[in-house]
């Protein structure tokens, strides 16, 4: 109960920063601004506090003890808007690019929106095969990549509405209001050039995990294909970013087909994959 | 609370009054204030404006003539006749529009809320500040950034020069450490060099093929000159290209411009092109990562400014004169022994 209730005040506390986000984008009042981010500090508050009922309540089963509860649905987008709403906080913090908030927050709110509207938030006993330190391990890596490259997608989006309003000789007051073409895509180029390896570490964490679990490293379902092709499409990125030196639009298309890619990973990890089924709540 | 307020600004004609007043230092005049038994007092002083705010008691006497006279002994000249002199709620609207840069020779320049900041934090370093002056001063700060913040006022430029290096920034971000390429040293090449170097470009290479010409407009901009031929080797490291050349056809074209952006490591490229024929090739502007304005967009964006100015003027007035009309009931609470709470406009206990 308390744990719902802390869940859908972070979500309402995720919603209103994004409200204030966007109202900063409109207006460029400052307050707005001071606003949004004292609406997440708060909002994270709440979510770890909530996280903590979650483990507590986790840990209840002797089975799960020590293992962290991101084996469903439930766990998994709350990790994800979480770390999200986090990263976002931290860029903040540093660059003080609030103006950005618009384009990341409402997905930080969407996300745990989704966790609290859609998904089973009852707790179980973990199945055998799951209960390995790899699940500490595997999905955490993935889910603070999926969470951060998100972030890389609102900087991109961003910047492809700054390069439309340039391109088009026409530009409005929103083109000197959102961060210079420099700015977002040295953030966008950066984030994903950090958070490649991170994916990369943690889909090899799995694959080492597979081996160890069936002998077997590679299956070659739906789901380890995407993975690649997710991985393919930010390498393709990166590629054209720093070796080629290609620069507006293409690049950026790119790097938003990465983005999908990860979407229909998480979203259709059940359908793709029977050891990834965390869409059912197992 | 009575307030006066004498000031000598842009409006007038003769400016030998501002000249006069420009030499004598504000500390003198705050000295000289508090000697003559005045308690609060400020002089914002700019290069075209003087303003002196004294403020006092209702009871007490601050008969503006007076203060005129005080400033014509210092001054050593006649000033009264340039005079603008404003009571009571007129000054307090007074400073609030001056802070807001509303009162400015360009609307809208911020400039004039940091010299309201520096001749309120004379005041206060001299000890000619009390409860009046401070909330006043303090309420006009606010005022001046409230504006900015809530109105369009400061925002979009009034000259083509100016939203050349605006638009610059949008893709650059800070111009310092930049490199502007200029091609041809006409006036507007020399305008836009001007604007960009005020700016803090690092670099200005200029082409022409008149090299005396190209020389010359180099070295009134600690610029470098060079050849005409090398300008294509040149657009390699150039982030702004200025074109102006008076040549009857495109003089950069798609190719040149192609095999630049291959060199260049994915750096973008702002081109204007303010020549008439066009200097500049329309396809160059498809090229990825490359950006052309032409003399009529910048003169477009210009006027649409100028729409939202007038705009954002009217919008500024109101919240001057809702802020102003909220401080004199303030002033007036002063003396009832039911001070106003400016924040919330109600009545504190």
């Amino acid at each position: 109960m308390i744990k719902s209730l802390l869940s859908w005040s972070a979500f309402s506390l995720y919603s209103a920063a994004s409200i204030a986000a966007l109202y900063y984008l409109l207006t460029k009042n400052e307050r707005s601004s001071r606003l949004m981010l004292t609406l997440i500090g708060c909002g994270l508050v709440l979510q770890f506090m909530a996280f903590g009922i979650h483990l507590a309540a986790f840990w209840a089963y002797p089975e799960n003890r020590w293992f962290l509860p991101i084996n469903n649905f439930f766990g998994a987008l709350s990790y994800m808007s979480f770390a999200l709403a986090g990263a976002f906080f931290t860029i903040e913090v540093r660059r003080h690019l609030g103006i950005l908030g618009a384009f990341v927050l409402p997905m930080a709110a969407l996300g745990l929106g989704l966790a609290v509207v859609l998904a089973n938030p009852e707790l179980a006993p973990l199945e055998p095969k799951l209960r390995s330190y790899w699940l500490n391990i595997h999905p955490m890596i993935l889910m603070t990549a999926y969470a951060t490259f998100t972030n890389a997608f609102g900087v991109a989006l961003a910047l492809l509405i700054q390069e439309r309003q340039i391109k088009s000789r026409t530009p409005s007051e929103l083109c000197y209001r959102l961060p210079s073409l420099d700015e977002l895509d040295a953030l966008n180029s950066r984030i994903i050039a950090i958070t490649l390896p991170i994916l990369v570490l943690g889909l090899v964490m799995g694959a080492v995990w597979s081996y160890q679990a069936s002998g077997r490293a590679w299956s070659g379902n739906a789901k380890e294909v995407m993975s690649l092709v997710t991985v393919g499409f930010y390498a393709e990125f990166l590629w054209l970013r720093y070796v080629s030196g290609r620069r507006g639009r293409i690049p950026v298309y790119v790097s938003m087909a990465g983005f999908a890619c990860i979407l229909l990973t998480f979203f259709g990890a059940g359908v793709f994959s029977d050891s990834h089924d965390y869409l059912g709540g197992k | 609370m009575k307030l006066v307020c004498l000031s000598w600004s842009h409006r007038d004609r003769v400016c030998a009054a501002r000249e006069a007043l420009a030499s004598v230092p504000v500390e003198r005049v705050l000295l000289e204030l508090k000697t003559r038994g005045f308690s609060e007092a400020a002089a914002v002083s700019t290069c075209n404006r003087f303003e002196l705010y004294v403020a006092g008691p209702s009871d007490q006497d601050l008969a503006a003539t007076k203060l005129v006279s005080m400033l014509e002994e210092l001054a050593e000249a006649e000033l009264g006749r340039q005079a603008e002199i404003r009571e009571d709620a007129a000054a307090v609207d007074h400073l609030f529009a001056v802070a807001a840069g509303l009162d400015s020779l360009v609307v809208g320049e911020t400039e004039i809320l940091g010299q309201v900041k520096t001749g309120y934090e004379k005041a206060m370093a001299a000890g000619m500040t009390g409860k009046r002056l401070n909330v006043l001063f303090q309420r006009a700060l606010f005022v001046g950034k409230k504006v900015r913040t809530e109105t369009a006022l400061a925002s979009g430029s009034l000259s083509v020069p100016s939203v050349a290096v605006q638009l610059a920034e949008t893709i650059f971000g800070r111009l310092d450490g930049k490199c502007a390429l200029i091609l041809g040293a006409g006036a507007m090449s020399e305008l836009a060099a001007k604007h960009l170097a005020a700016k803090g470009v690092s670099k200005l290479v200029v082409a022409n093929r008149t090299w005396d010409r190209a020389y010359q407009l180099a070295a009134r901009y600690q610029g470098e000159a060079v050849k005409w031929e090398t300008f294509p080797a040149e657009l390699e490291r150039a982030d702004v290209v200025i074109c102006s050349t008076g040549a009857p056809s495109a003089v950069l074209t798609s190719d040149i411009v192609s095999a630049a952006v291959r060199r260049r490591g994915g750096r973008s490229l702002f081109l204007i092109d303010i020549a008439m024929p066009r200097d500049i090739e329309e396809s160059v502007h498809k090229i990825d990562g490359v950006y052309l304005y032409r003399i009529e967009d910048l003169e477009a964006i210009v006027a649409k400014n100028m729409a939202s100015r007038a705009e954002a003027v009217a919008a500024a007035r109101r919240i001057v004169d809702a802020k102003s009309a909220e401080f004199v009931a303030w002033a007036r609470s002063l003396s009832t022994g039911r001070e106003l709470s400016l924040k919330h406009s109600e009545y504190r206990a």
